[in-house]
């Protein structure tokens, strides 16, 4: 059995404080969105939660990203274009016909990468790309008067709203498919527990050497 | 650094440190607990000990069930008489009294409740506050707002006006200086204040002066054996200390727990309160008053009674010389109080004048009190206390905006709240003995009570004489003038040059003359045209360059706060005295008053021996030193509209007074009357006439809306039926 | 003195201008326009009227002679009429009957011209008044009815609206004996000026309503709480944009509050551009009231159906409906290959 130290305290810290904001901004966000759904959060709660939320995330977000630039975690996001096309789709070919014929995880996760490069690219892709919209249209939102009055052509709170829903649509649906894929772990808690305990877990040491690890995966 | 810390942080370093701190506190406490007291009093030469009554005495249990059983009686009498009332028959009257009386629900009703309390709690004698605190300790308080809140009962009431004769700083406060500034307004340095502009010779803040004395009277009818009169402010404070709360006029410390436990509590709680017991003693430590501390006066302990109120505030509104005035009936077992024949305002409040008595009101009805906090109402030019600034006292609390219900002209009398105040139709004229205008300097030989009394060159309770109307918002100067406007904005209404500082009426001066050259008859100095245009034209005193000081500061300073708010038209009772001023701090508006020792002054008459004597008293000796003149003296003169600041030479040097000379306030002070209230109000013509009471252009009517107010057709046409109108109650 | 001021006490008092004349129906009945458009035209009408009312100034000699006879008599009038306090306490009902007419606000009103006996009859000109108006007096109809060629909407339709209206309808007692004056006062009664902010606009209106339905405002009223930002409502939308009928503009026409409109789609999410105007002006006021980072928490400008597009909700839904399937079939693949595995 071997043990990584993958997920520093700091790191677990932010996660679940994310993932606590993400849940309060779905509810609030949704009561206020389909205003009359008062059995999820009266809208002038949903108002105040949901501000005060984004507020917290963006602070958030902040430091995570000054974290991850300072610290070494910063390596897990960076990307091997020498082999990514290949990862790529043998990564794809694993969930797509791999898992269900039980074969070795074409990623080892290692203390100098713990993520595969389907992870790699959707958490690059979220953390950095769909977040920053999400926050700043937000802050837009709370600010609108201060932006001109259209933009492209359209009514620039009109932007700033459509922006905001459709990265929040796009990011409950990361959410979604970030929640299946941590139960395809060795077993379906074990990537859970690694993200509450910090340790990265595998039951069989003696196949670490071999280069055919057997499927693991980190959320 | 880093050594530093590790030296000092060493375990025995540490425990070191704490005692050193720990001491340090403790001994901080000790010097102001212990050690500022002492030197308080020995600067401002004051002293403080305990206090004893004689007439605090223990009973028997035997005399408690006595005194008890009669004052039931006596209680359930007064009110079965009340209920049963006039009987044309005497002895049909007595029987249903006695059968009331000894009804079960009636005497559950109406026993004072402490007798039960006391006998329970085996009190048998009565010790001041000592005594109440046991069982109130702390009262609930209901607030205007609805709030309640818990406070402890003794801070209440030595915080409280009653007792320490000024409220603390902070929003409220309706008086200005004339340097335009409000007083104790937030963000300005607070200083301690009173009243203003008082009608005794004890001004402003001098009760430390005149706060207890004995005086040796020589009355005729005694041929030459003396009699002692007490008099002094003391009489009608709760304090039954040596001195008033001097204490309470610096930023720190506290009354001492001796003077706290000679506040009387029960001249305001209590029915039996005997007001004979209030008389000026002597001990060895100095003058005070002595209050009633007899078991009989606790047993009948209570909420306030417009009875205890009047105990002292009818001597304000009635005068002493009122018919009506019960306390005045009581002058004291010994050492009889002096009674001041001329009224404050003459605007009693008793059932035979005010209907509201009359209707069995209660004073706190209306001034409904949060504790021992008593609100006295968003307006009034002569207190700058204000315990509750942010109550309102006021008519249309309990009358509403439709006050006139009976009349056919309900509609148009309503009309008038607009711009008139309820008073100034509903009283029509204060008593007969209201002072106008007091003379201190040249008092009269008072024969019948052996003293020299100041004389009242003008007393006067009729319309336009003694008092006048004037336009009010509510907000007062610091010299007690009613600050307001007519609402067209008008720059011509101007009461400090006009209305508070001529006198016209012939009759008042040829009355005030006529004073003069009797006057002269003593003081033969006396020039009579000089002192008739002193008298009523006050403002003859003033050089042209403070007159046109006046004027600007008038205009700058204090023009935006008569156009505040709401103004409307109201009563005030118009005074003024002569007294010593100190002409070394004199502006535009008058000069820093100085005290009279009343007993050189009663005994003698010998005005500036009077003066001199009371400002020896090392506290105005300290007003005129440095530290006093920093802490409120310069800020006072401020507001008193003298430039410069407090200029400390003392009005006494080598036994003679130094620029110190007698004049008259540059201008009337106006007291606002509200009692006295009659259920007959005025008649339409009595202002909307050529010859009416109301003189519109000197109140800020243009000249056409002058003549359109004075000739209203539709007064004429409603002639017969407004005098009908003039019977509606309200 | 509060109680005096207190003018809101007093039926009757303050009551500000209405709309005179209802929009027109320039609009196709039952068309998609919203409310708000609904507000918006309205707001156009009234500059128009104004500016058409201005320069239609009788003139002339006689004219001018008859204005200062009119002066006259609402100067003798308002010689205890201008008293604000002037008022009696009616002795059946109690209440305060307020009987002071403001005098700029006549001045201002488009009667302020008129002699106080044009409407009052000649009895009125002496003290004493009679009792109580004789009938006919005071009826609006009764003047206005020639003046329907300058509206697109007649006096006659006017009344035919009112008559259809909960006020003329209902039997409660409270409703007895409602007229124009009801509403209107016609001692105040001016089409909004040029450059009145829409908000206070919105005040005005509503505050016809509220004199009368006071207690919808009082804290503990807990009516139209099903509404989100029901105080932001009460402060931007008409009571009439909702309690009349949507289809036309039968401003008059006040409908029961069950058949009032409840549907928030009927203002919200058609028209982005006028949602937009709506948030920036109610944001500008929040910030102004307090400041920025209060503003960042509390937000009211937040307006339902600002971000709302029913085709990419829809579109969202059915997309995220897709992945949970797709991820449940995953789900199933591995259970299934697992416990083959497990068999084999």
């Amino acid at each position: 059995m071997t043990s990584l130290y993958l997920y520093p305290v700091w790191l677990r810290l932010w996660h679940w404080v994310n993932a606590l904001l993400f849940l309060t901004l779905i509810a609030s966000g949704v009561s206020m969105h389909y205003a009359g759904a008062d059995w999820l959060m009266p809208f002038a709660t949903a108002r105040v939660v949901h501000n005060t939320a984004g507020i917290l995330l963006t602070i958030g977000w902040i430091g995570f990203v000054v974290a991850n630039a300072r610290s070494e975690n910063a390596r897990h996001y960076r990307v091997r274009f020498r082999t990514l096309i290949g990862d790529l789709i043998a990564q794809t070919r694993y969930y797509m016909i791999g898992i269900f014929r039980l074969e070795p995880h074409p990623f080892h996760v290692t203390e100098a990468m713990k993520f595969n490069t389907l992870q790699q690219l959707s958490y690059l892709g979220v953390m950095y790309g769909l977040m920053p919209i999400l926050l700043l249209s937000g802050w837009a939102f709370l600010y609108s008067v201060y932006l001109p009055e259209t933009l492209f052509g359209l009514g620039s709170v009109w932007v700033v709203a459509m922006t905001h829903v459709v990265v929040s649509y796009l990011l409950a649906l990361f959410l979604l498919v970030h929640i299946y894929i941590i139960t395809t772990g060795e077993t379906v808690f074990s990537n859970l527990r690694a993200m509450i305990t910090g340790w990265h877990r595998e039951s069989d040491p003696t196949r670490t050497e071999t280069t055919a690890p057997t499927p693991r995966e980190t959320p | 650094m880093n050594a530093f810390d590790k030296i000092l942080l060493t375990p025995k370093n540490a425990r070191r440190l704490l005692v050193t701190v720990a001491v340090g506190l403790l001994v901080l406490l000790m010097l102001y607990k212990a050690v500022y007291p002492i030197l308080f009093d020995t600067y401002v030469g004051k002293s403080n000990a305990p206090l004893t009554y004689a007439n605090s005495q223990p009973i028997s249990e035997k005399e408690l069930e006595a005194m008890a059983t009669e004052l039931s009686l006596n209680a359930r009498r007064a009110a079965a008489e009340a209920i049963v009332g006039q009987d044309a028959n005497a002895f049909a009257r007595r029987v249903k009294v006695e059968m009331l009386m000894n009804t079960q629900s009636f005497m559950r009703e109406h026993e004072p409740t402490h007798i039960k309390y006391f006998r329970d709690a085996n009190i048998l004698q009565y010790e001041g506050p000592k005594t109440c605190l046991q069982c109130h300790a702390t009262i609930q308080v209901r607030h205007h707002d609805g709030r309640t809140s818990e406070v402890d009962t003794l801070d209440d009431i030595v915080n409280s006006v009653h007792f320490k004769f000024q409220s603390d700083g902070g929003g409220g406060f309706s008086t200005y200086g004339y340097d335009g500034r409000r007083v104790n307004a937030e963000g300005s340095r607070p200083i301690p204040v009173g009243k203003i502009n008082r009608a005794c010779g004890i001004p402003g803040s001098f009760s430390w002066t005149g706060w207890a004395a004995l005086v040796e009277s020589r009355p005729e009818s005694a041929h030459g054996e003396v009699a002692l009169r007490s008099e002094g402010c003391g009489q009608c404070h709760i304090g039954g200390n040596y001195q008033p709360a001097t204490e309470k006029m610096m930023p720190i410390g506290d009354v001492p727990d001796v003077a706290k436990e000679g506040i009387d509590c029960l001249i305001c709680h209590s029915t039996e309160y005997d007001m004979n017991q209030r008389y000026v003693i002597r001990d060895d430590v100095g003058l005070r008053w002595n209050q009633d501390r007899t078991m009989r006066a606790a047993l009948t302990v209570g909420r306030s009674t417009t009875k205890n109120c009047l105990n002292c505030h009818q001597h304000n509104m009635g005068g002493d010389a009122y018919l009506h005035n019960e306390a005045a009936k009581a002058l004291g077992e010994k050492h009889q109080r002096l009674l001041h024949t001329g009224a404050k305002r003459g605007n009693p409040f008793s059932p035979q004048d005010d209907l509201h008595a009359a209707a069995g009101l209660q004073c706190t009805d209306c001034h409904v009190p949060e504790g021992h906090k008593i609100p006295r109402g968003r307006m009034g030019v002569d207190l700058v206390a204000n315990d509750l600034p942010d109550v309102e006292v006021s008519c249309v609390t309990c009358h509403s905006t439709a006050p006139h219900n009976r009349s056919k002209h309900k509609a148009l009398l309503n009309g008038h709240l607009d711009r008139i105040a309820c008073e100034t139709c509903h009283i029509r004229a204060l008593q007969d003995n209201n002072v106008v205008l007091r003379d201190w300097v040249h008092p009269t030989w008072d024969a019948e009570e052996g003293i020299f009394t100041p004389t009242d060159i003008y007393r006067s309770g009729e319309v336009n004489k003694g008092f006048t109307f004037l336009w009010f918002n509510g907000n007062g100067t610091f010299l007690a003038n009613a600050l307001g406007n007519n609402p067209n904005g008008s720059t011509e209404y101007d009461p400090l040059m006009q209305q508070l500082v001529r006198i016209e009426d012939p009759e008042i001066l040829a009355a005030v003359r006529e004073q003069a050259i009797e006057l002269k008859k003593t003081y033969p100095d006396i020039d009579v045209d000089a002192y008739v245009e002193a008298a009523t034209d006050p403002l003859s005193q003033l050089t042209p360059e403070q007159l046109d000081e006046r004027r600007r500061m008038l205009d700058q300073n204090l023009r935006a706060h008569m156009n505040d708010g709401e103004s409307r038209i109201y009563p005030f009772k118009l005074f003024n005295a002569m007294m010593y001023e100190d002409m070394g701090n004199q502006g535009p508006f008058g000069a820093m008053i100085l005290p009279f020792d009343y007993a050189t002054y009663y005994e003698t008459g010998d005005t500036a021996a009077s003066v001199k004597q009371a400002i020896r008293d090392p506290i105005v000796q300290r007003m005129y030193q440095e530290p006093f003149k920093r802490y409120m003296m310069d800020e006072f003169m401020a507001y008193f509209g003298v430039s410069g600041g407090w200029k400390t030479d003392y009005p006494l040097v080598d036994g003679e007074l130094n620029n110190v000379e007698p004049k008259w306030m540059r201008q009337m002070g106006s007291l606002m009357v509200n009692h006295g209230i009659q259920p007959v109000g005025r008649d339409c013509v009595e202002c909307h006439s050529p010859s009416g009471i109301l003189n519109y252009r000197a109140l800020g009517y243009s000249q056409e809306r002058a003549a359109e107010l004075e000739n209203l057709d539709i007064v004429e046409n409603l002639r017969p039926a407004a005098s009908l109108s003039a019977t509606d109650g309200g | 003195m509060n109680a005096l001021r207190n003018r809101t006490a007093r039926p009757g008092a303050q009551r500000h201008p209405d709309d005179p004349c209802p929009p027109p129906t320039t609009g196709r009945p039952g068309s998609t326009k919203t409310r708000l458009v609904r507000l918006g035209w309205s707001l156009v009408l009234w500059l128009c009227l104004f500016a058409f009312g201005a320069s239609a100034e009788p003139a002339g000699d006689a004219g001018d002679e008859q204005l200062a006879e009119a002066a006259a008599d609402r100067h003798a009038c308002l010689r205890c009429h201008a008293m604000s306090s002037l008022a009696y306490r009616d002795p059946e009902t109690s209440e305060i009957i307020d009987l002071s007419i403001d005098r700029d606000g006549l001045a201002h009103s488009v009667h302020g011209e008129l002699a106080c006996i044009d409407c009052h009859r000649r009895s009125y000109r002496r003290y004493p008044h009679p009792d109580r108006p004789a009938p006919g007096d005071m009826d609006c109809i009764g003047c206005h009815e020639g003046d329907d060629q300058n509206l697109s909407r007649g006096w006659v339709d006017i009344d035919a609206e009112f008559k259809r209206s909960v006020h003329a309808v209902s039997d409660s007692p409270k409703a007895a004996g409602f007229s124009c004056h009801s509403c209107h006062d016609p001692h105040r009664f001016r089409p909004a000026a040029v450059g009145e902010p829409l908000a206070q606009i919105v005040r005005n209106h509503n505050g016809v309503c509220l004199s009368c339905h006071k207690r919808l405002v009082s804290p503990s009223s807990t009516s139209h709480d099903w509404l989100p930002n029901r105080d932001a409502h009460w402060t931007s939308v008409r009571c009439v944009d909702c309690h009349t009928p949507v289809a036309d503009f039968a401003n008059h026409e006040i409908l029961p509050a069950e058949k009032s409109e409840k549907n928030c789609v009927s203002c919200h999410s058609a028209d982005p551009q006028l949602l937009a105007r709506l948030y920036h002006f109610q944001s500008e006021e929040d910030i102004a009231r307090r400041g920025l980072l209060a503003k960042a928490v509390f937000n009211e400008a937040y307006v339902v159906g600002m971000s709302k597009s029913p085709a990419l909700d829809r579109l969202s839904l059915a997309i995220m409906g897709l992945m949970v399937l797709l991820l449940a079939a995953h789900g199933v693949g591995r259970y299934l290959a697992r416990r083959a595995n497990r068999r084999a």
